[in-house]
């Protein structure tokens, strides 16, 4: 289930493979849909990834792991910092979680003094690599081994994460496919500071580079936190105004937040025309693309509790002795679709 | 004196009167206080003569007095307390570099602080129309973003350093016109500054970081002698400027008369719309500053400065504990800010979750707004 790999380059898509690419997908999504069908005894995705990661073995007694978030307001943050914390209990560590409530000062501030405690690994999860990348150097200057999740940083022994590139990827695809290779999307970029982000949105450019039918409508959207829904429902509501029926195809978000607030605006607008597509796989956003009738057309669902806890067994192995990692850890991901949902609920552990 | 002849006769209490309470019936002074006090009396005393002869009067204000140095006693207490438990429960707590490193951590909000301290105490205490400036945390925003945004486009730090520290001059300077000139409450007025600081922000940052690196930044965020880092240098050193310029001046002496009591101040003689523009002028340079702070921490602009605006007012109230007076210092107020700098850390060292601050946070306004709450009866 865990792929261990360096790091690609930017893939380039070509338009040859992408049938094939598109075809391999859903074939492989079927099967591990299919498999995780015949599994779905396992109510969750920590149960999945018991059964799928041999941890045996491992042990972090008598171990304190420092784990700093930038915040746990979304679901996806939640799960992975839960992971993290749950998986340092179960092999027998002490837990020093911190969550910087969104704020870069304050995760700083945290980061700062988590050095001057000299715990025996330190895992930090998501935030601005920009302000983090300097303290991060000086967690490894103080000799501290450092993991990271979800965030590509030189200093990171390793990375757990899940591919980015090949989400990316699969979501665009999705997208010129459901609306035939033509028409206008509007983009929500706000946060392209956050390297997760940014690989998705180049891949989404450089899967439309091949379709160029399909137009970015300029000036893209900045998706914002606090108020992500609100402002997301706003924004497109006003938009939805400005463009009239047919002349927008799909709304895409980096995440799926802004997915929620979008689909909400276009739902209310009945503009059923307009399809909208998104990453992460909250329970709520699954739900809407399972709902025939919502404007939700695609999510690329990751399984954050398992990255959590992924990261967790990467550090517990190397203060172990094995200094051999990878320098990333990819934890699949899945693409749902209409067609696919109700499964996906099952194997993502969020059966309503 | 221009300013005497605009208060009626019969509503301008006569200077002298007011300076000349015995300082024993003044709450919070004893004699040992007397001559400290002396300077004060302007801003403290909201006298009423009249009443000074009643004994039932003074009976209940020895009873508020009491009650008052209860709870402030019980503040300082649970300030000590706190220091001595961590200090025993983490033995790292006061170790060298984790004091250095909490002081650190304490500059930006100190520094905004310092700017709120000086227009509560050239504004007053009253919670409505008192002194206040609510754009103190987007003016170090928008001030972060003007300097990372200059450092982007090519600029230098000797471009970017004087257009940011204006940046501030200007907000200060707007708070104080819409106060002053247009006499609009503080509260509001600064309320819209700080939605056209924080919309000025958005549109140039479009709610993104943007990186800033430059020999200006990089030298602030360095390690000087001693192993200090130099924003606790910067600190201390605008701190001690600042307990100078409020605590030792004719200039600070007449913002604590201001703030006191206008009407007196006016008949005094002081030119009080100049003084309590000063005083926004001061809170919006302070802005500036710590957003230079700020960058050098975070390398760079980083979206919801607003977020730390509620700290701000917090510690500026409850630098006001440790006055011996109960009024706002900037010295008290560097305290204060160092509190809840040892708090935060203090909760994660001993490895508390640090969703408990807020609580105790929250607790500690309540002592405090109980405390003034105390005062103002007490001057009444």
């Amino acid at each position: 289930m865990i792929i261990h790999r360096p790091i690609a380059p930017v893939i380039l898509i070509r338009p040859a493979l992408q049938m094939g690419l598109a075809l391999a997908v859903v074939v492989s999504l079927g099967t591990t849909l299919i498999a995780a069908e015949e599994t779905s005894a396992a109510p969750s995705p920590s149960a999945t990834a018991a059964g799928n990661t041999d941890t045996s073995g491992l042990s972090l007694q008598g171990k304190k792991v420092g784990i700093t978030v930038i915040g746990t307001d979304h679901y996806w943050d939640l799960r992975a910092y839960q992971g993290q914390i749950d998986e340092v209990k179960r092999l027998g560590g002490t837990p020093i979680a911190l969550d910087a409530g969104r704020n870069d000062s304050r995760q700083v501030t945290q980061i700062q003094t988590l050095i001057t405690q000299k715990p025996d690994v330190i895992i930090e999860q998501l935030g601005t690599l920009t302000v983090l990348e300097p303290w991060l150097q000086k967690i490894r200057a103080a000799g501290i081994p450092l993991f990271t999740v979800d965030t590509a940083s030189p200093s990171s022994i390793n990375d757990t994460t899940s591919d980015n590139f090949y989400i990316g990827e699969q979501l665009a695809v999705q997208l010129a496919n459901d609306i035939h290779g033509e028409g206008n999307i509007l983009v929500f970029n706000g946060f392209y500071g956050v390297p997760v982000c940014a690989i998705r949105y180049d891949e989404l450019k450089e899967v439309l580079k091949f379709y160029p039918k399909i137009k970015i409508v300029e000036p893209e959207l900045r998706d914002v936190i606090p108020n992500t829904v609100q402002n997301a429902y706003a924004q497109i509501t006003e938009l939805l105004n400005k463009y009239p029926k047919g002349s927008i195809a799909a709304i895409w978000s980096a995440w799926d937040v802004p997915q929620v607030g979008a689909t909400e605006a276009v739902d209310t607008t009945h503009r059923s025309e307009i399809k909208t597509y998104g990453v992460d796989g909250s329970p709520d956003v699954v739900s809407l693309i399972k709902d025939p009738n919502s404007a939700a057309a695609a999510v690329v669902a990751q399984q954050p509790y398992l990255i959590g806890k992924t990261a967790v067994d990467n550090a517990a192995r190397y203060l172990a002795g094995d200094h051999n990692l990878p320098p990333y850890t990819f934890v699949p991901a899945v693409l749902v679709t209409k067609q696919n949902a109700a499964e996906a609920q099952t194997f993502l552990g969020q059966r309503p | 004196m221009s300013d005497v002849g605009k208060v009626p006769d019969q509503v301008r209490p006569d200077p002298l009167l007011i300076c000349s309470n015995p300082p024993s019936l003044r709450y919070g002074a004893t004699s040992s206080e007397e001559s400290a006090d002396l300077k004060f009396v302007c801003g403290e005393n909201r006298m009423s003569t009249s009443i000074l002869t009643e004994h039932p009067v003074q009976e209940s204000r020895r009873t508020i007095w009491n009650s008052q140095l209860l709870v402030r006693l019980s503040s300082l207490l649970a300030f000590v307390g706190v220091m001595i438990y961590f200090s025993l429960a983490a033995p790292l707590f006061l170790s060298y570099s984790n004091v250095l490193n909490v002081v650190q951590q304490s500059a930006v909000l100190g520094v905004l602080a310092f700017g709120m301290t000086t227009v509560f105490i050239s504004g007053g205490a009253h919670v409505i129309s008192g002194g206040i400036d609510l754009s103190a945390a987007s003016n170090m925003g928008l001030s972060a973003a003007i300097y990372a945004s200059i450092i982007q486009a090519g600029g230098t730090d000797w471009i970017a350093l004087p257009v940011t520290l204006l940046t501030g001059l200007i907000i200060g300077a707007v708070n104080a016109g819409a106060i002053v000139g247009l006499k609009i409450f503080p509260l509001l007025a600064t309320l819209a500054t700080m939605n056209i600081c924080a919309g000025f922000e958005l549109v140039l940052t479009q709610n993104t970081v943007v990186p800033a690196a430059s020999p200006l930044l990089t030298a602030v965020a360095a390690t000087g002698s001693f192993a200090v880092p130099n924003i606790v240098y910067i600190f201390f050193c605008l701190a001690f400027f600042l307990i100078i310029l409020i605590e030792a001046t004719p200039f600070g002496l007449r913002l604590y008369a201001v703030g006191g009591f206008r009407e007196a101040a006016i008949a005094a003689g002081i030119r009080v719309n100049r003084d309590v523009s000063a005083s926004y002028l001061i809170s919006g340079v302070c802005g500036s500053v710590a957003a230079i702070l700020s960058l050098s921490l975070l390398n760079g602009s980083s979206p919801g400065a607003g977020e730390i605006l509620l700290s701000v007012v917090l510690v500026a109230l409850l630098g006001v504990i440790v006055s011996r007076r109960s009024v706002p210092t900037i010295s008290g107020t560097l305290i204060s800010s160092l509190f809840i700098g040892f708090l935060v850390n203090g909760f994660q060292l001993t490895n508390v979750s640090s969703y408990w601050v807020n609580g105790v946070q929250g607790g500690l306004i309540l002592l405090v707004v109980a405390g003034s709450s105390f005062s103002r009866r007490a001057a009444y």
